[in-house]
C-alpha cells in the first residue's frame, strides 16, 4: 500500500513529494529486493515513455534493517517538469510506484498517481 | 487509490507457442521465449566472434609457416568483423538480459546514470527543466529589431534539397552513358540496348530538372520569410513582441500568422515507424490584407503574442512531444499558398513567474 501524504494528490513543481509505503499479509523473510520510485509516463497514441525522477532499490543488508511493522517513508523534491497533461495524442501522468521482489520469483507492484502542476488538460 | 499488480510466474509449457504475432510493439506470444530467443541470438553471435577471432589469431601465431591468412588488408578486416560481431553480441545480449532481469524504472536509471550510489535523485536546480527541448538552437541568431530571430522549417526546402540532389546525380549518370554510347557511334559501333535505356532515362533527367527549376522559381519568387521575438523562452501568461518580415516581389492576398501548439506521437503499426501531429492550440496573432511587395521593399508586421496562463509547456521525449510554434500562412497572386513554421519554447510557469502574474 502506497499513501502519498499530502492533502491533496496535486502538487506544485519543485515542492516535496512525502510518501510511504508498507506491505501486509506476506512473509516479510521472503523480500529480496524492494525498489521505490516516482516516475513519469506518457500514455496515449505514441509509443510509451518513461521518465526516473527518483528511485531508490533496497537489497541486503538495508533491506535486512527495516521493520515491516511500521511504514516506510520517502521524501523527494519534484521537478519543474513535465507538468501533469491530457492532450488529444498524449497524456503525461505522474505516479509513485513501488516493486517487491520475492524469493520465489513472484513481484508485487503498486502505484499510486498524483498530479504535478495544474493542468490536466490540453491548453 | 493504489493501483496493485501481482506477476506470479506461471508454468511454462502453458505459455510456449511456437509462432508469436508482432503487433506494432506488443506480442501476442510469450514474451519470455522473445527475450530469450534474442539473447540465445546474441550470445551465439558473441561466441561466434571469440570463435573466429581467437582462432585467427592462434593460427598467426603457433603455426606462422601454414598462415591461413596472409598479414595485410585481408587480415585486418577479417579480424575487425570477428571483432564487431564480439561487440554486437556483448551488447545485444547484456541488453537483453536487463530487459529481462530489471523492472522499467532501474533500466531508465542504469541507462542515465550507469551503476550509482542509490537514491536517485534528478537535479531539478538545473537552468533547463527536464525534458524541454534545449534552447541554444532558437537563441543563436540575433534580430535586427528584437532579441531573437526565429529559425525556420519549411517543409517546401527538405524537398527541394531532396529534388535538386536527385537531378545533379540522374542528370550526372545519363551524361556519362551518353559519352559512352557517342564514342561508340564513333567508333561506328552502334550500342542498340544502351540507346534503348538511354530513352526513358534521358525523359526521367529531363523532368527531374524541369521539376526542380520550377520548384526553385516558386521558392525564389515567394520569397523568404523571417520571425523576430522579443524574449525567448516564452513563459504561460506572458506577452511577446513579434515581427515578421516577409521579402520578395509578389503582390499578397492575404497574410496570416499564427501561435500554434501541437502534439507529436510516434507509434509503430507493424513494421512501420509512424508520426501523427494534432494541433491543441491555435491563435491567430496578426492577417494582414491585400499588400504589394518588391525588392527592397519588404512586408513588416509588428504585433504582439500572448502564451495563456494554463498552456502546456513545451515537451520533447523519445516518442511524444508538444512543440509551439509561429506559422505564417500567405497566399499570393500568380503563386501557390504556402506556410512556413517557426518553432518556439515555452518554459513551465517557475514559481516566481506565477507569482508576479497573480500581483
Amino acid at each position: 500500500m502506497i499513501r502519498l501524504l499530502g492533502l491533496q494528490p496535486t502538487y506544485n513543481p519543485g515542492d516535496p513529494i512525502d510518501f510511504e509505503y508498507r506491505v501486509v499479509h506476506v512473509d516479510h523473510a521472503a523480500i529480496v529486493a524492494v525498489e521505490a520510485s516516482v516516475v513519469w509516463v506518457t500514455e496515449g497514441k505514441g509509443s510509451e515513455d518513461l521518465g526516473v525522477h527518483f528511485f531508490q532499490r533496497l537489497t541486503g543488508n538495508s533491506l535486512a534493517a527495516i521493520d515491516w511493522s511500521i511504514a516506510q517513508k520517502v521524501q523527494c523534491p519534484l521537478p519543474m517538469s513535465p507538468l501533469s497533461y491530457e492532450g488529444k495524442l498524449l497524456k503525461i501522468s505522474w505516479c509513485v510506484r513501488v516493486r517487491f521482489y520475492f524469493s520465489d520469483g513472484t513481484e508485487l507492484m503498486a502505484q499510486q498517481p498524483f498530479y504535478l502542476g495544474s493542468l490536466t488538460r490540453e491548453v | 487509490m493504489t493501483k496493485l499488480c501481482a506477476m506470479k510466474t506461471t508454468k511454462w509449457w502453458t505459455r510456449f507457442r511456437l509462432y508469436g504475432k508482432k503487433r506494432g510493439g506488443r506480442m501476442s506470444g510469450w514474451w519470455f521465449i522473445g527475450s530469450l530467443g534474442e539473447a540465445l541470438f546474441f550470445a551465439g553471435f558473441f561466441l561466434l566472434g571469440v570463435f573466429l577471432s581467437t582462432t585467427l589469431i592462434a593460427w598467426q601465431l603457433m603455426s606462422p609457416s601454414t598462415q591461413l591468412i596472409r598479414i595485410g588488408y585481408g587480415f585486418w578486416l577479417f579480424l575487425g568483423v570477428c571483432l564487431s560481431f564480439v561487440v554486437i553480441g556483448t551488447v545485444g545480449f547484456w541488453y537483453r538480459v536487463l530487459k529481462v532481469v530489471t523492472s522499467d524504472e532501474h533500466r531508465e536509471v542504469l541507462t542515465h546514470r550507469g551503476i550509482v550510489p542509490e537514491p536517485m535523485i534528478r537535479k531539478t536546480k538545473s537552468i533547463l527543466p527536464p525534458t524541454v527541448p534545449e534552447l541554444g538552437l532558437y537563441t543563436d541568431s540575433p534580430g535586427a529589431r528584437l532579441a531573437f530571430r526565429l529559425p525556420s522549417q519549411i517543409p517546401e526546402n527538405g524537398a527541394l534539397l531532396a529534388m535538386g540532389v536527385f537531378a545533379m546525380a540522374w542528370n550526372a549518370m545519363i551524361a556519362v552513358f551518353l559519352v559512352i554510347a557517342v564514342e561508340n557511334m564513333l567508333r561506328s559501333r552502334i550500342p542498340y540496348y544502351l540507346l534503348l535505356a538511354l530513352i526513358p532515362g534521358v525523359y526521367v533527367a529531363v523532368r527531374s530538372a524541369q521539376l526542380f527549376f520550377r520548384s526553385f522559381v516558386r521558392t525564389l519568387g515567394i520569397g523568404s520569410t523571417t520571425v523576430e521575438i522579443e524574449d525567448l523562452p516564452l513563459v504561460p501568461g506572458s506577452d511577446y513582441g513579434v515581427e515578421v518580415v516577409q521579402y520578395g516581389r509578389l503582390v499578397i492576398k492575404k497574410i496570416t500568422v499564427r501561435l500554434v501548439c501541437e502534439e507529436e506521437s510516434t507509434y509503430h503499426f507493424g513494421t512501420d515507424v509512424r508520426t501523427e501531429r494534432e494541433t491543441v492550440f491555435s491563435q491567430v496573432i496578426a492577417t494582414h490584407g491585400r499588400d504589394r511587395i518588391d525588392w527592397g521593399y519588404p512586408l513588416r508586421l509588428e504585433c504582439r503574442c500572448t502564451v495563456p496562463r494554463d498552456a502546456m509547456h513545451s515537451f520533447q521525449s523519445m516518442h511524444n512531444a508538444i512543440h509551439w510554434k509561429i506559422i505564417v500562412d500567405g497566399e499570393a497572386n500568380r503563386w501557390p499558398s504556402y506556410s512556413r513554421s517557426f518553432p518556439v519554447v515555452v518554459y513551465p510557469q517557475s514559481r516566481t513567474s506565477r507569482s508576479t502574474v497573480a500581483s
